[in-house]
């Protein structure tokens, strides 16, 4: 017989070259049904939408024209005119192109910016900046949560709703979501305005706003913030921000008491495992949860 | 000697229906690299660009290889690799209707368990395995694709079957 490592048999079995009887005489029943049950949930993934006629005609071809005409000079000038124009015209446009990054509910990305800053953006949020003139005019706005590493250079300025954020060089965090607006600095020196006021934020320290108090922190010991390890982490946060974040990363809806919503939690849940998720945010608080559908949880 | 008209990519009718019949599944590629759904379409349009801009070197029965080269090197070269986190939508079975709110559950947690295991897998098993998975290629189809051998591709698809199974079991 053939050494099983060299044979790739799953492969073989995955392609139906040996039947599911060849492959059990090698793995146990449970091995089995775990890659069945692999195969099948791989079978209902989807690709990204991607519609190939829109795409060509965003596709902007030059026309490399290889016929020799005789030209008229005085239409010639004309032309020329024309292009001086539009080439003008165009570079208002072209360069003013805008970037979008969103992430839906239980989507995280990571990308960079044209100086080779990066943005970890988490669940349920949008980043858009203009390309034009990066280098020398580093702005965007963020609605939602952002990690930011930020390439030494020119200022760097978050814009949200709640607040602006802006840095020279540095690694900091960013939430701006309904009530909530928080910066916390892992490296370097980040200054936030909130309503008029100039806040200074140096590494190892976090300023917050919750249901209109502010909050100084000098006490981050982290080198970066928990979500991008896949849990998400709280110190004595409102209970309703806490339940908002598990129903962002796991894409369900949560349903509890409003009585609890202003009680203080500290605690954290990883973005794994929804049983071990919902059990870290009910037992402090002594809470039992109930599946009423698939994807709406109430908490009693 | 004229010009062969099937491998004229310099004709604009024919890119372009090269370009209808090729750009999803290169996006999709890129995508299984990455994670990362603006940036391979971004990598696209920069691939078929280039192309365009070398369409007289494009040498017959070749043009899907030289598109591949391109895109790759875009990749390489002008991307630096950001953490991969893909993230899929799912197209669901319909047979689930009866099923306990429980085994309901069970299924999404392995979901998201399965996408994250993806994810870990080095780019090699990952883009081999969703290219038979998703785009429905066979080892021979993606051993072209990728310019190595058949047996190379088993050996990726066996071994990212073995990794998923054993980050699933491990969390």
């Amino acid at each position: 017989m053939k050494d099983m490592k060299e044979n790739n048999f799953l492969a073989k079995w995955l392609a139906n070259e040996i039947s599911e009887t060849e492959l059990k005489k090698h793995l146990s029943e449970d091995e089995v049904r775990t890659y069945k049950k692999i195969i099948s949930h791989s079978n209902q993934l989807e690709a990204p939408h991607f519609n190939a006629e829109e795409a060509l005609k965003k596709l902007n071809l030059k026309n490399a024209g290889t016929k020799v005409r005789r030209v008229n000079f005085t239409k010639f000038m004309y032309r020329v005119a024309a292009i001086i124009i539009v080439v003008v015209s165009s570079y208002y446009f072209i360069g003013n192109h805008t970037k979008n990054y969103k992430t839906s509910l239980a989507q995280k990305i990571t990308f960079d910016l044209p100086d080779k800053s990066t943005v970890n953006l988490n669940a349920d949020s949008e980043v858009k900046y203009k390309t034009r003139n990066w280098k020398k005019n580093r702005n965007l706005s963020l609605k939602g949560e952002a990690y930011f590493k930020v390439a030494k250079g020119s200022k760097f300025t978050v814009k949200t709703a709640l607040g602006n954020v802006t840095v020279l060089g540095t690694q900091f965090n960013v939430v701006a979501r309904n009530n909530y607006f928080e910066v916390v600095c892992y490296e370097g020196l980040v200054s936030a305005t909130y309503k008029n006021n100039i806040i200074k934020i140096p590494a190892g320290s976090s300023f917050k706003v919750i249901n209109s108090k502010t909050i100084f922190e000098k006490t981050i010991t982290a080198s970066g913030p928990s979500w991008i390890q896949n849990h998400s982490s709280f110190k004595s946060m409102p209970y309703w921000y806490v339940v908002n974040e598990l129903e962002r990363q796991y894409n369900i809806t949560v349903e509890f008491n409003n009585t609890l919503s202003n009680n203080l939690f500290t605690g954290n849940f990883t973005h794994n495992n929804l049983r071990n998720a919902l059990k870290a945010i009910t037992i402090p608080f002594n809470l039992n949860y109930t599946f009423v559908t698939n994807n709406k949880v109430r908490l009693n | 000697m004229g010009i062969n008209k099937n491998n004229n990519y310099c004709d604009e009718k024919i890119f372009s229906d090269f370009f209808i019949n090729q750009s999803k599944l290169l996006n999709n590629y890129i995508f299984y690299k990455c994670g990362n759904s603006n940036l391979a379409s971004d990598i696209v349009q920069d691939a078929f660009l280039k192309f365009w801009s070398n369409c007289k070197k494009v040498i017959p029965g070749k043009a899907k290889s030289f598109l591949y080269t391109i895109a790759n090197n875009l990749f390489l070269n002008e991307y630096s690799k950001s953490k991969v986190v893909l993230t899929f939508k799912n197209t669901q079975t319909k047979d689930y209707t009866n099923e306990s709110p429980e085994f309901l559950l069970e299924e999404k947690e392995f979901g998201v368990k399965l996408q994250h295991a993806i994810s870990n897998l080095s780019e090699a098993q990952r883009v081999a395995f969703l290219m038979n998975r998703i785009d429905g290629k066979k080892y021979k189809e993606i051993a072209e694709i990728l310019e190595i051998s058949v047996k190379a591709v088993e050996k990726r698809i066996h071994n990212a079957l073995l990794n998923l199974r054993s980050e699933i079991e491990n969390i």
